[in-house]
């Protein structure tokens, strides 16, 4: 009944410009989520609402003005607190539009339900318009509104929109620059999501608290919360990458690098392909902790689609770590030393240096039996007081270290390498193994649990004969199998 | 002026002059009665509330920190340094932008780098190195303590040591020789890995000790396995642990039933 009316009303102004007739389509999807909204609620069934959102996310850049004012029209009360609070923060529009919204409004004169879902929905929907049009301070002042609106109302299926909310209240803020504002909200927030068991709630919030302590360089309060937080089985995947991303920059920077490189390579993995910001971020992280570690990244990992450019600076620094070369290192760290900063890992880079002196080592204890430790100084290119004392000092810590196998003599004043032996005779090709094997079957239990059912609902209803006849032969291979049985015997 | 204000400012002026003298005893008893009339003033952290004399009275307070941090330098006291500290702390960070940068910022911030160095607790270091703005990193005190811990972690020892000469401040004297002592034990347990064998004077010159008894003393005291030979300090290279025949059979054990365990699940 809906579309006829609105057919009638689109001929009617026809010297109107072509954004009306192009807006029902839109409105009309935007009338689909909100009757959707409308079900879920009635319900109680979450998913259907978490269906709308990402409906919604769909037709974000169909949104203008006009289709956002209509679809207040038509889900809230016009006239209402809320419809004027929301109306106002969006651009008036010409006199035709508003023609047609009206008329479409009066006709389609259902019993419009205050639903708070369908409000809150409201709020969603014209704090992401504001977003995509840069209007960030209203956008500031729109989200303030909805968080003092989410915090009185109480139910599940509110709680799907409202983390969305919460997001991009974080968002509008740090788009302004004070996210630190926000902060002790985020802290209540989170607080009372935590005594609602709101767990999706719960995640969200943390890990918009984990970003703003992150975007202020204050690792150790993130660290502290992030201990303490209940934690539980991610509802999001993204959520879930996402609290990965920042576990892994928070141990990067505790200098656990063994820990981080997992976290970081695993939110790089799950990541949904369309999030291609996020999976450089994560891969630019985890390359600079694979360096740390001291294991050089293969050459694919900056060669995958879209990322090249941004990892350039990366693969050089690679380069230069790979080869050992401290000369090479420092042009490329001072090169690039802005995209670093940008990034937040220039002072990652800096610990790197203690990395490229051990790899040159390495090469220099592999390829000589036997080399003074002035040329040794001189092949790592050390630039200090006294280079003969620093090399001497560096490789015999090197050796207690065990990242090479040699011994100094002191009065000739040079470096023997030992002869590495057959590794095949130790235990190493046991523990490569090993770790390998262990990740498949952690790979093969994750997938098992993470196996799910075809839902019901698609399934089609067998019809009575084809019942019969399944029974049937389900009855004869019992019958067989019986006879089996005593045959055996 | 505030009598209370005034109050604190002057006995902060007898604090000082104590701290100048070294009267320990002294300072000790006026920084805990100057502790317990801070807590009098509304404008300090962690309430931060707009006073009429809130830049006077943060001011006054932050002074008085930062030399409570000088004095526990000067009795040599780690724990009470760090607990001053962190109570020094939000006046650079939070009260920040309300009051002019104090002269002693960077020299402490140097220092509580540099003690966390010494104690070893260098995810703590990284930690604080990344609050600290890029301004900051130029300052010579903190660059002092950034090169120290990459020294360090090279293992490049001697800059250690040679560093101790270029101190940007009277106050890190303290913690340089606790370091000097982490360092030497540093070299000797390189030392022994890196070389067979080394003649007493090398030996000497590397750990740095100015005579052949404190070597001695320091070996028999801290590494009884050496040997002292014809001149040669001998390490101990006999556990050169031959090719181990042995199989690690508890955790070869673990990880194969682990293995039966997993594949036994796969249906």
């Amino acid at each position: 009944m809906t579309q006829d009316v609105e057919m009638k009303e689109v001929p009617a102004p026809a010297p109107s410009n072509s954004v009306t007739a192009a807006t029902p389509s839109t409105l009309q999807h935007l009338k689909e989520i909100a009757s959707l909204i409308e079900s879920g609620a009635y319900a109680r069934e979450v998913r259907r609402i978490l269906r709308a959102v990402r409906l919604t996310i769909a037709l974000r850049t169909k949104l203008n003005a006009s289709v956002v004012n209509a679809f207040l029209n038509f889900s809230l009360v016009p006239g209402s607190e809320v419809h004027s609070r929301l109306a106002s923060y969006l651009p008036k529009e010409d006199e035709q539009d508003m023609e047609v919204d009206t008329a479409t409004s009066a006709t389609t004169a259902l019993a419009k339900h205050s639903l708070p879902e369908l409000e809150i929905y409201c709020y969603l929907l014209v704090l992401i318009f504001l977003i995509d049009q840069k209007k960030y301070s209203e956008a500031k002042a729109c989200s303030s509104a909805s968080i003092a609106r989410v915090k009185n109302l109480n139910r599940r299926t509110v709680e799907a929109l409202a983390s969305r909310l919460y997001f991009y209240y974080s968002l509008s803020y740090e788009l302004t620059g004070d996210l630190a504002e926000i902060r002790g909200n985020l802290l209540a927030l989170h607080r009372i999501a935590t005594l609602r068991h709101d767990e999706l709630g719960q995640e969200t919030l943390l890990n918009l608290l984990l970003r703003n302590y992150l975007h202020y360089n204050l690792y150790d309060q993130a660290e502290k919360l992030r201990s303490k937080a209940p934690r539980f089985e991610a509802h999001s995947n993204q959520q879930f990458c996402r609290y990965l991303f920042y576990l892994g920059k928070i141990r990067t920077i505790q200098l656990e690098y063994t820990d981080a490189k997992e976290s970081l390579l695993q939110a790089a993995r799950k990541a949904p392909v369309a999030a291609l910001g996020f999976r450089v971020q994560c891969n630019k992280w985890a390359v600079i902790v694979r360096l740390l570690l001291g294991e050089i990244p293969e050459r694919t990992v900056f060669m995958q689609k879209g990322m090249e450019k941004a990892l350039r600076p990366y693969f050089e620094l690679t380069n230069a770590v790979r080869i050992g070369d401290l000369e090479l290192f420092r042009t490329v760290a001072d090169k690039f030393s802005s995209t670093f900063t940008a990034d937040r890992t220039h002072n990652l880079i800096v610990r790197l240096r203690h990395n490229v002196i051990r790899t040159g080592l390495r090469n220099i204890s592999i390829s000589y039996s036997r080399i003074s430790l002035v040329d040794v100084a001189k092949k790592l290119r050390l630039d200090s007081a006294n280079p003969v004392a620093d090399a001497e000092s560096i490789v015999s810590k090197a050796i207690r270290d065990g990242a090479i196998d040699a011994t100094i003599d002191h009065a000739n004043g040079w470096m023997v390498s030992k002869e590495t032996g057959d590794i095949y005779s130790t235990n190493e090709p046991q523990i490569a193994f090993n770790s390998r094997i262990a990740f498949c079957l952690n790979m093969h239990n994750e997938a098992v649990r993470a196996l799910r059912f075809p839902a019901n609902s698609h399934k089609d209803k067998e019809s009575a004969e084809k019942r019969r006849e399944r029974q049937q032969q389900e009855q004869e291979l019992a019958k067989h199998i019986a006879e089996e049985d005593d045959d055996e015997f | 002026m505030d009598p209370k204000l005034s109050e604190v400012s002057q006995m902060c002026e007898l604090f000082k002059a104590a701290l100048v003298r070294n009267d320990f005893e002294k300072c000790e008893t006026l920084l805990s009665q100057l502790k317990v009339l801070l807590t009098a003033f509304r404008s300090l952290p962690p309430l931060f509330e707009a006073t009429l004399n809130a830049v006077h009275e943060l001011t006054v307070a932050r002074d008085i920190y930062e030399h409570a941090v000088i004095l526990s330098v000067k009795t040599e006291d780690q724990d009470a340094f760090e607990r001053d500290f962190f109570q020094l702390k939000p006046y650079y960070t939070d009260a920040g932008d309300r009051l002019p940068q104090s002269q002693q910022e960077f020299p402490i911030l140097g220092l509580n780098l540099l003690r966390l160095l010494v104690q070893n607790r260098i995810a703590e270091f990284h930690t604080e190195l990344e609050l600290l703005s890029a301004s900051a990193l130029e300052n010579p005190c903190i660059k002092h303590a950034v090169e120290l811990e990459q020294s360090f972690m090279e293992g490049a020892y001697n800059r250690v040591l040679t560093a101790r000469q270029t101190v940007p401040h009277e106050t890190y004297v303290y913690f340089m020789d606790l370091l000097a002592k982490t360092v030497r034990d540093e070299i000797a347990g390189c030392s022994e890995k890196a070389y067979d064998s080394l003649s007493i004077n090398d030996a000497r010159q590397i750990l740095l000790f100015s005579s052949d008894q404190e070597l001695s003393g320091y070996i028999n005291e801290e590494h009884p396995e050496w040997e002292i030979k014809n001149g040669y300090v001998i390490f101990q290279k006999a556990k050169e642990s031959a090719p181990c025949k042995e199989i690690p059979s508890l955790q070869l054990i673990t990880q194969t039933l682990s293995y039966a365990r997993e594949l036994e699940r796969i249906v």
